[in-house]
């Protein structure tokens, strides 16, 4: 009945196919190899008596990373070979004491600041413009090449987002007839300066972010294009030198956004101004971090054209906002 | 406190000038340079001129030493460093540097220059903004002509008929 | 207090330093660098002298804004300069740069 079909189904149904199909064959072969592979991770697992991330502490793995810290500083400590040793341990370090400066600038509380200076927000913004340089160093020094292109691209980079960064600031200061951060923060008591400088809260978000290289700015390391760029060749203690700095960074720029943007650490007084400081801060950094899980990474040439001709036109047009709104209209 | 930071400001210049014109590699010189400029920024911080010193530190160290290690990186750090003879121009030069130094240990004693007062309402920063505005706001217009200019003219010197 | 003079000395040593960078040496980056090196003389200069009067003189202080970023566009346009040179020359050695001699 079936006709022409009859060997096909014959073939199908045949012990032998079953078998080269089904189990000695290919069906339990692609099945087995991969629950051996969980297998093998339980066993060595239980062998060194290695638990996930998850069950190492409570708070799902809060201790992971002080773990992962004393691992990375006993790790050995070497310099290659053919690398500049003084620039290739001098840039990470040097990074992380200018992350450092940067958290002193920022008021946390009435006088709760390292450094209350008169031109806080330009010492900010001018301190951060000596990391990309460190970057170059740091790559160059390495001697290798992946190194060195992710130190090229942090400089191109920092071409593309340092004016439009600080023209989107240049906003805020209008705003509040202030360099000075804690009086940019008193500024604010009658509103935050997010409602009118939207605009320029945006674009400085966006010019941060490119600023801190993270996703989806985050070309100088792109581990999936160059291998944690001018990361690449650091062992042990100088790789956490050099990670360090983008963490620490990550927190003075949200700070900064909190200050300048958000109020700082004005609130309604049942809790003091260091909780509204800190949850603010806590709020721009999961921000940040939901760009980085949300956007894919963007290419050199589109971070540029985007830096010099959308965001810097923007940042113009939102000065051209302030000065309507500090002002009024031009009268002639 | 002021003087120990006045001599730590100037040895680190000083020094770090020297770096940076006799380093033989190129990368080191620049970085020199960028040390010195922030050394230089550290002394009007002495001098009370916070605003400039932040000034200095984001143009000279943030654009001028930036373009100047990407050039180095572009030509190649070994480039163009030929070893010198003594000539009639460095002897010149070496004639020229040390009769400056006379003249400046002349000025260090000269008492002609009183100290450095407290600056007072001189340095307020009010006052430099409206300053700039106001009695030079022409200037600066033409400043930003200039640096039109010369963004112009770097595009046109830098572009390269091959490539998209 | 520290006297304005030792201010003007360090300012004299960098301008020094760099008439010295400028006529011994033959790298065209080099010279660029002696050429900041002598326009921070001249801001530490104007920045001293500014303080001379009592009260300070502001003046001072808004010119070397205008030098600085001079200084910036100079650098701009000379790096160019340079890269250009090194690519139609490969040498950016000046006293072997001859191409414009008669």
């Amino acid at each position: 009945m079936l006709g022409p079909l009859q060997p096909l189904i014959d073939m199908v149904t045949s012990p032998l196919f079953l078998m080269i199909v089904l189990f000695p064959g290919l069906t339990s072969i692609a099945i087995i190899g991969a629950l051996l592979g969980w297998l093998e991770r339980k066993v060595t697992a239980r062998v060194q008596l290695r638990i996930g991330p998850l069950y190492a502490s409570p708070a799902g793995g809060i201790l992971q990373m002080f773990a992962d810290l004393i691992k990375l500083s006993f790790k050995e400590l070497f310099v290659p070979e053919n690398s500049d040793a003084f620039f290739f341990i001098m840039a990470p370090t040097t990074g992380l004491v200018i992350g450092a400066a940067l958290v002193g600038l920022i008021p946390f509380a009435p006088g709760l600041q390292i450094a209350n200076i008169e031109v806080g927000l330009p010492a900010f913004l001018a301190i951060i413009t000596l990391s990309p340089s460190l970057v170059l160093l740091a790559g160059w020094s390495a001697n290798s090449k992946f190194p060195f292109i992710g130190g090229l691209r942090a400089l191109f980079q920092q071409t593309a987002y340092e004016i439009p960064l600080w023209l989107s600031a240049l906003g805020v200061i209008m705003m509040a007839g202030t360099l000075n951060l804690a009086q940019i923060v008193a500024a604010q008591s009658t509103g935050w300066f997010i409602i009118p400088q939207a605009l320029g809260a945006f674009i400085f978000l966006v010019t941060s972010v490119a600023e801190m290289e993270r996703l989806p700015f985050d070309l100088p390391e792109a581990e999936s294009e160059i291998m944690m760029g001018w990361q690449a060749e650091y062992p042990g203690v100088l790789f956490l030198a050099a990670q360090g700095p983008g963490f620490v960074k990550l927190y003075a720029f949200s700070a900064l956004f909190t200050t300048i943007y958000l109020g700082g650490f004005l609130g309604p007084s049942l809790l003091p101004p260091l909780f509204w400081m800190l949850s603010k801060t806590l709020v721009v950094i999961i921000l940040i971090m939901l760009l980085r899980s949300t956007f894919p990474r963007v290419r050199l040439d589109q971070l540029l054209r985007a830096g010099w001709t959308t965001l810097l036109t923007l940042a113009i047009v939102n000065i051209g906002i302030t000065y309507l709104l500090v002002v009024g209209l031009p009268t002639f | 406190m002021t003087d120990l930071l006045f001599l730590a400001f100037a040895a680190v210049t000083i020094g770090a000038a020297i770096l940076a014109i006799e380093a033989r590699d190129l990368v080191y010189g620049a970085a020199a340079l960028g040390i010195a400029f922030l050394g230089v920024a550290g002394l009007f911080f002495l001098l009370d001129a916070a605003y400039v010193g932040w000034f200095q530190i984001a143009v000279y160290i943030g654009a001028v030493v930036v373009l100047i290690l990407f050039t180095v990186m572009l030509v190649g750090p070994k480039m163009g460093e030929a070893p010198l003879g003594l000539k009639r121009v460095s002897l010149l030069a070496a004639i020229l540097v040390s009769l400056l130094l006379g003249m400046t240990g002349a000025l260090a004693n000269a008492t002609a220059f009183p100290g450095k007062d407290s600056c007072g309402s001189g340095c307020d920063l009010y006052l430099l903004s409206t300053s700039l505005l106001k009695n030079y706001g022409v200037q600066l217009e033409f400043m930003s002509l200039v640096m039109a200019a010369a963004v112009i003219g770097a595009l046109a010197l830098s572009k390269t008929d091959r490539g998209p | 207090m520290e006297p304005l003079s030792s201010f003007f000395a360090v300012s004299v040593i960098l301008l020094g330093i760099g008439i010295y960078g400028l006529t011994t040496k033959r790298n065209a980056i080099r010279i660029l660098f002696s050429v900041e090196l002598i326009y921070n003389a001249a801001n530490l200069n104007l920045i001293a002298f500014a303080r001379l009067r009592n009260p300070p003189i502001v003046t001072g202080q808004v010119l070397v804004l205008f030098t600085i970023a001079l200084a910036a566009m100079e650098a701009a346009v000379g790096l160019s300069i340079i890269i250009l040179v090194s690519r139609l020359n490969a040498e950016i050695d000046l006293s072997k740069l001859s191409k414009l001699k008669g």
